[in-house]
């Protein structure tokens, strides 16, 4: 789990999961369903499309609302997550997912002027 | 030495005309206008003939009352224009003329004897004895002119006020001009104003004006004094009028969007006339202009528009800075071009406009400004008006109904962010400095999301008057009571207040801004009594309200205005409001100006 913290992780949505394969990334979307062992889920991203979240072990908590995952895409699409995060919804202002996919979709159109891949230093 | 266009009277008697004709001034008579302007009647001579169908057009009678126009004078006549009299006779209007010798330098040139054009068909003889004896004495040729001037008069069709219907000759709106008096119109009022009144150091009086249209063209007309008593009440909104004998001068374009070079007054010989044959003439004279293409007129141009209410917003209600309360509502209004641009209406307008259905909008007159890129108010001059029974309504209707309704349209007026009834003008600090914003007359306004990175916190507060509404500072009397200038009062208290200089940053480049009570307030988040109580009980707990107020980020709508004290000139800048920033509405901005420039 250290390696994946040390290595830039793109933001990305569905459509891109499939040009991430066995790469580290970070993915945020809406919780959708829980899988009776704990240990997989689905999300929803901001353009509709659902990806699927497999787990080390069983989640413990209450799985809802919006939901940032860091982990590796695996062959087959699905993110192999190292960690998650939940968006607290009972504070500051609402987690806009439409508004963050036209954000994701403006760095990954202009890279140039997003250089995320400066190696964060150890 | 000059010598005269030999011929020139002839040719400009008989219609041939005749560029630039060298005449000598025989005689310059003062005709009393009555409630109009006077006119000069003119004699001139080409050293053979001499003719006294002159008249000077009034823009220039102050050549005539400044003496510069005296017998035996000789000029160049540069511009003229000939008008035909219903007896065939001709009057030469002088628009235009040089004196290129003094009177004192020559005496009469010439013999010259009075031309009769034979052209005649007067059957009066006061004519006759005019073009005879035209050097007589005095009073002969007082008589003379007089008698002409009736004899225009008779000439033109009498039963004009009696018969409006019958033999009369209507002539176009658009062919109407300062030279011709003794004309007819038939046209639609469109618009007409309230009466107002004015006094100052001259006198006082009233007036009204009112906007007319016929098949030709419109035009703006206004009476004055007496001939409001005369007319105002008459005159109805869309009724038809015959209208005849006004005066017309240049016309004053800047509060109308009327397309007309000259305006009409109402003086004592004007008619109007009820017309009940109305139909052929048009309701409204408009020349749209498409809403795309508003962008590319300048601000403050009147012009007007017509298309789609697409949205209407709720009626508001503010108070203006000399405390008056107006209504005002804001309206979408869309084109064929698919562009969308941002309508105000105020008052009464306002509060009865119905936008229910996406009625079809024209409005005439409208003011443009570049209020959030381009945005229109409807003012006193304009006029509204919901689903007019014109073509381009019909138009517009058809094309919304098939395919405009489902099209989002691009606004022409900026995105208002959430609950913000501004249009905002965002900018960097960088733009305020390269845009040279505020070095103009007036004040500019900006929006810009910044953030604090030094407050002043020494002479913040000042002693203000408790008198409500009162800000003035008063003067400590050292005796327990303090004066303010303005009640002429003396109180044994009084309010703090703030005043709050502060530097604020951006990416791009940082500035210095003043905040007022309010503004200075929300920053740091106490209200100025607390401030001054902390300042003289507790200074750290003073300083750690600024500590916390710092490296804070707002969304600033600044004034700034270029102020010159005793010579040196400072731009100042003003915080207006400041709020906390909108993350969502600030990244749609920021996406969309992204967009907007990847697509370049």
């Amino acid at each position: 789990m250290a390696g994946i913290l040390d290595v830039p992780k793109p933001r990305i949505n569905c459509s891109m999961l499939s040009q991430f394969i066995n790469r580290a990334v970070c993915f945020i979307g809406r919780v959708e369903k829980v899988h009776p062992t704990g240990k997989m889920f689905t999300v929803m991203d901001g353009e509709g499309k659902t990806a699927t979240v497999e787990l080390n072990e069983p989640v413990e908590e209450e799985l809802s609302g919006i939901v940032e995952v860091i982990g590796m895409v695996s062959n087959k699409g699905e993110i192999m997550a190292s960690t998650y995060n939940l968006l607290r919804e009972d504070k500051g202002v609402p987690f806009d997912l439409e508004l963050y996919n036209e954000a994701l979709k403006v760095i990954h159109d202009f890279p140039q002027h997003y250089p995320f891949q400066v190696a964060a230093s150890g | 030495m000059a010598s005269l266009s030999t011929g020139a009277i002839e040719a400009l008697a008989n219609g041939s005309g005749w560029n630039e004709a060298v005449l000598q001034l025989v005689n310059i008579r003062k005709i009393d206008g009555g409630s109009g302007p006077s006119r000069f009647r003119v004699m001139m001579s080409d050293g053979r003939h001499t003719l006294s169908s002159f008249m000077l057009s009034t823009q220039l009678n102050y050549m005539a009352e400044e003496n510069l126009l005296v017998p035996n004078c000789v000029c160049v006549l540069k511009r003229q224009v000939t008008n035909m009299l219903k007896d065939g006779r001709r009057v030469v209007i002088i628009l235009e003329i040089d004196v290129i010798k003094p009177a004192d330098a020559s005496g009469k040139i010439g013999d010259p004897i009075p031309y009769s054009d034979g052209q005649s068909r007067g059957p009066q003889p006061a004519p006759v004895p005019e073009s005879r004896s035209p050097l007589q004495p005095q009073n002969r040729n007082e008589a003379v002119v007089r008698n002409l001037k009736r004899d225009f008069a008779k000439k033109t069709p009498s039963a004009l006020p009696d018969t409006p219907g019958g033999s009369s000759k209507i002539v176009p709106i658009a062919s109407l001009n300062p030279y011709q008096s003794k004309w007819t119109i038939r046209a639609r009022v469109t618009n007409k104003s309230s009466i107002r009144t004015w006094s100052n150091a001259r006198g006082e009086g009233k007036l009204f004006s009112m906007e007319i249209v016929d098949e030709s063209g419109e035009i703006r007309v206004t009476g004055f004094n007496q001939e409001v008593d005369k007319f105002f009440s008459l005159i109805e909104v869309g009724k038809v009028y015959y209208i005849s004998k006004g005066s017309l001068k240049i016309a004053n374009k800047q509060y109308t969007s009327v397309k007309n070079d000259y305006e009409m007054t109402l003086n004592g010989e004007s008619t109007v006339i009820p017309c009940e044959d109305s139909c052929d003439v048009p309701m409204v004279q408009c020349d749209f202009v498409p809403i795309g293409d508003l962008e590319n007129r300048e601000k403050d141009a009147i012009v007007d528009v017509i298309g789609v209410c697409k949205s209407v917003d709720e009626l508001t209600r503010l108070t203006t800075k000399s405390n008056r309360e107006v209504s005002k509502r804001t309206l979408s209004l869309m084109d064929i071009s698919g562009k969308l641009v941002t309508v105000t209406l105020w008052g009464e307008e306002a509060e009865k406009f119905d936008g229910s259905g996406q009625p079809i909008v024209a409005i005439k007159s409208a003011k443009l400004s570049d209020f959030g890129g381009r945005s229109l108010s409807a003012s006193f001059s304009s006029t509204m008006m919901i689903n007019p029974d014109i073509p381009e309504a019909y138009k517009l209707r058809g094309w919304f109904d098939k395919e405009g309704h489902a099209m989002e349209g691009q606004s022409l007026t900026e995105v208002r962010g959430a609950g913000g009834r501004l249009s905002e003008n965002w900018k960097s600090l960088a733009d305020v400095k390269s845009e040279h914003l505020g070095h103009g007359d007036k004040a500019d306004y900006y929006s810009c999301i910044a953030t604090i990175v030094f407050l002043r916190k020494e002479n913040c507060l000042y002693q203000a008057c408790p008198t409500q509404d009162c800000n003035k500072k008063v003067v400590d009397q050292q005796n327990g009571m303090f004066r303010c200038e303005k009640c002429d009062k003396e109180f044994p208290n009084f309010k703090y207040r703030l005043i709050l200089s502060a530097n604020i940053a951006d990416y791009a480049d940082n500035q210095w801004v003043t905040c007022f009570q309010d503004s200075a307030e929300a920053i740091l988040g106490q209200n100025a009594a607390y401030l001054g109580q902390l300042k003289d009980s507790n200074e750290s707990a003073f300083d750690e309200i600024f500590q916390q107020a710092n490296f804070n980020t707002f969304i600033f709508r600044n004034r700034v205005k270029l102020e010159t004290y005793n010579d040196e000139s400072r731009i100042k800048a003003t915080v207006m409001d400041v709020k906390p920033v909108d993350h969502r509405e600030y990244s749609k901005r920021l996406i969309m100006n992204i967009r907007s420039m990847g697509a370049k």
